[in-house]
């Protein structure tokens, strides 16, 4: 069924509301094996002639099969790349011009388990990469492409690795384990004592409890699974400007500093913000993700960086709205906009808008040509989508960091109120927040009955605040979690659940969403938050969302 | 912890001089926050035998007024003014609210918008703002100093039973840039316990041990500024200060001064 929703959701075939909860059964898929062959020929077809009607708009790279970078390739990046996606095709604008591959570290293997920086940052994924074309890989490797290497891209390494089972997280989820030092660890290597104690309340993949690799090893380690992020429109990701202060506005504890400089950083890179700048951050991810044995040169590090700071993506053509980067069309859309975007910016506000989109969608006239009404009246519903996320209100209720932050609980406000900085939607500094995708009882659960059939796939932790503290301010002193977030970093009780917040570009080319892939779709994404906030959103207000959410 | 203070509410009469006298009327008393909506921002209200007092309203981070928050109960400490009521409320001004730690998941009144109630200020809307923030932000004491600096001691004012928080940043940086300003300079913390005298004559004293914890964690959180350990000495009294129910927040302090 994974694999037949996979062609479903690659050709936009509507939106899947199977919830496929269990690891992989071999045998299961070696019934299923003729009848997915007869669907695959179907949606193949369906494929092709989607393929087909995008080729005559979209200069997409080839076959499937060269859409996927892989480690030494070889091949020049162009300075400008389309790919196409269900809604319509992303832009990745390479503002250095085109890059000679070879030899060059982002995309090479330069460590021991075969793995480059661009195995979990494609270019067709919006430098990201998603549980679709993790799926692919996996059917077009037989499971030996480096992106399922042990270490993080299965469940946990001590899994059989042929076994797509071992792999649900990445295959289903499109999640990277992220395993982290328990007590956490300050830069210097100290010991942070923590606010809060933690149990293992049930793990699918077994690693927290796993002798080896668990969280009563020898070198206790908490393993929690997120979506590998975006590495492109960097330069607003690590801008240090609004809000930027040695001591952090939404808790007051000291802000983290570039350990090469002193300056004080934005703390708005990955999910817990444990890294400071581009360099750290390339250098742990090469020995973690990528098992470079020693260090990285110092030149490495420059070519990598230099590289991801020169790189913008964003969807350029829509399925419906067409070209998104016409003449007098949002001055928002398209990757040449956020590479000429002023960074630093908050845009919550009607002088810079989170996402200027001017007002030549707002409303469009009707010529009788069905195509170009069509085209108009999707390109409206975009711009309606728009001002649903920049004034629609609802009361914003019991997330960490934004109601306790100065704005009382609840406040009346709007999605652009956390989603504030120009151009990206993320916060403009220290990012994370507590919106419940991973806390229970937010985060998304399996239910459990005797007619569920259904098992949970990600961890489950109990957190207790210690008595010496004061609870967590709005979900009290125990606390049940997918992934502690910000918390494993700080051991503070009220960054439990608070994950930096992402882009709001590329969304496209990289499903699922939120750091543990719990929406598949935009749809999923928009209808969490209305759960979530008792938004009470009309149909056509998430409709309009999600297609304003699909031209980002 | 509500419903006792609730009871003890009952038993004993308030206090506070009554409205018209020479000296200004106080109420101080823990309750449940309520939010009256309106059709633009919130109102904050409580409610305290049978009376209905306006807090403040929903804006930005730039305001003095921190709405507190549902699923908590209150410590309200307030003036009575003789403004018209706002949102069908007496209007406390000056007011310090600070919400108890503890949940109370029986504060969770929220009123819905009715014409009868708006807001007479509102400078943010309850959206995108304007462009600029609801209020100039507070000006430094310190920035525009010229040395020789001096020896300067700055107040850090806490909620109950809470330590440092978001709203204390802008504070600790200015402590912390002053204390960059002076070659070797030295932090002297002193915590304290506060203690509230309520209006039903009973007082509310923070939890024993807390002035300990917010003298180390600002001794932390300066070196964790980049300050040297051995630059900062840190007391604290755990005897609670005493309250007589006259601008009682100020007793749930630490002071940092900061010496050449």
């Amino acid at each position: 069924m994974a694999w037949v929703r996979l062609y479903r959701n690659y050709i936009g075939g509507g939106h899947s509301t199977v919830v496929r909860s269990r690891p992989y059964n071999p045998r299961a898929m070696s019934r299923c094996r003729s009848a997915v062959f007869v669907m695959l020929a179907l949606v193949g077809t369906c494929l092709l002639l989607t393929t087909l009607a995008l080729s005559s708009q979209v200069a997409a790279q080839g076959q499937a099969s060269s859409r996927w970078w892989s480690p030494g390739d070889g091949r020049t990046l162009a300075a400008s790349l389309d790919y196409a996606n269900p809604d319509g095709a992303l832009g990745i604008l390479n503002t250095a011009g085109p890059i000679e591959t070879k030899g060059h570290p982002f995309f090479e293997p330069i460590g021991t388990n075969g793995r480059a920086c661009v195995t979990c940052h494609q270019p067709s994924d919006a430098m990201s990469v998603s549980a679709a074309s993790a799926r692919e890989r996996w059917r077009e490797t037989g499971g030996k492409d480096p992106l399922f290497a042990a270490i993080d891209g299965k469940n946990c390494p001590n899994l059989p690795q042929d076994d797509p089972a071992s792999h649900s997280l990445l295959l289903e989820r499109g999640l990277i384990r992220v395993f982290l030092p328990w007590p956490p660890q300050k830069a210097d290597g100290t010991r942070i004592d923590p606010e809060f104690t933690i149990e293992v309340v049930r793990d699918s993949t077994r690693c927290n409890t796993d002798a080896q690799y668990g969280l009563t090893s020898r070198n206790p380690t908490i393993s929690v699974y997120r979506r590998p992020r975006m590495a492109a429109n960097l330069k607003y990701v690590t801008a240090a400007a609004f809000g930027v202060s040695p001591f952090i506005v939404k808790n007051g504890q000291p802000a983290a500093r570039d350990p090469e400089t002193g300056a004080l950083v934005s703390m708005n890179m990955m999910a817990d913000a444990r890294e400071p700048t581009l360099r750290t951050q390339a250098v742990s991810a090469a020995a973690t993700h990528l098992q470079v044995a020693g260090q990285l040169h110092a030149s490495q590090i420059d070519r990598i960086v230099a590289f991801e700071s020169q790189v913008y993506a964003a969807q350029r053509m829509h399925r419906g709205a067409g070209s998104l980067v016409e003449p007098g069309g949002p001055p928002a859309l398209g990757p040449a906009a956020l590479a000429s975007g002023s960074t630093g910016t908050l845009g919550n506000n009607t002088t810079r808008f989170v996402f200027p989109m001017g007002d030549g969608w707002k409303a469009l006239p009707r010529t009788g040509d069905a195509a170009t009404d069509a085209r108009n009246a999707l390109r409206e519903s975009v711009a309606r989508g728009h001002d649903v996320f920049f004034f629609r209100t609802f009361w914003i209720r019991d997330a960490m960091h934004i109601n306790s932050v100065g704005l009382g609980n609840p406040a009346k406000r709007t999605c652009s109120t956390c989603h504030g900085m120009h151009m990206t939607g993320m916060d403009t500094v220290y990012g994370w927040m507590d919106t419940g995708t991973t806390n229970l009882p937010w985060a998304r659960e399996s239910p459990v009955s005797p007619w569920a059939t259904q098992v949970a796939e990600l961890p489950l932790f109990k957190l207790t605040c210690k008595a010496t503290v004061a609870p967590h301010t709005f979900l009290g002193r125990v606390i049940y979690t997918q992934d502690p977030g910000r918390a494993l970093i700080s051991g503070k009780c009220n960054d439990i659940g608070a994950i930096v917040m992402q882009q709001f570009r590329g969304l496209a080319a990289r499903a699922p969403y939120f750091s543990n892939g719990s929406a598949a779709t935009l749809r999923e994404l928009v209808d969490f938050y209305d759960r979530r906030y008792n938004i009470q959103y009309t149909e056509r207000e998430k409709e309009d969302l999600v297609n304003f959410l699909s031209t980002l | 912890m509500r419903n006792r203070l609730i009871a003890l509410a009952a038993l004993v009469a308030v206090s506070a001089p009554q409205l018209g006298g020479q000296s200004p009327r106080r109420v101080n008393f823990v309750s449940c926050p309520i939010v009256q909506d309106t059709a633009t921002v919130p109102c904050w209200l409580s409610e305290y035998e049978g009376e209905q007092y306006y807090l403040g309203i929903q804006t930005d981070i730039s305001a003095e007024f921190d709405p507190p928050y549902l699923g908590h109960q209150a410590l309200v400490e307030g003036i009575v003014s003789d403004e018209p009521r706002i949102c069908g409320g007496v209007v406390l001004k000056p007011v310090t609210v600070s919400p108890l730690p503890e949940l109370d998941q029986s504060c969770s009144v929220i009123r819905p918008a009715v014409p009868q109630f708006t807001v007479p200020f509102a400078p943010r809307p309850p959206g995108p703002s304007g462009g600029r923030l609801a209020f100039d932000p507070p000006s430094s004491s310190t920035a525009d100093l010229k040395p020789p600096y001096g020896a300067r001691s700055f107040d850090v004012f806490y909620d109950v039973d809470m330590l440092v928080m978001g709203r204390h940043a802008g504070q600790l940086t200015e402590i912390f840039n002053y204390a960059q300003k002076i070659p070797g300079a030295r932090l002297k913390v002193a915590a304290g316990r506060g203690a509230t005298k309520l209006s039903n004559g009973r007082v509310l004293a923070e939890r024993p041990g807390i002035a300990k914890a917010r003298a180390e964690e600002i001794a932390e959180l300066f070196v964790g500024a980049g300050v040297s350990r051995s630059a900062i000495q840190s007391i604290w009294r755990d005897d609670p200060e005493p309250a007589d129910g006259v601008d009682d927040w100020r007793s749930r302090r630490v002071t940092v001064r900061v010496e050449p």
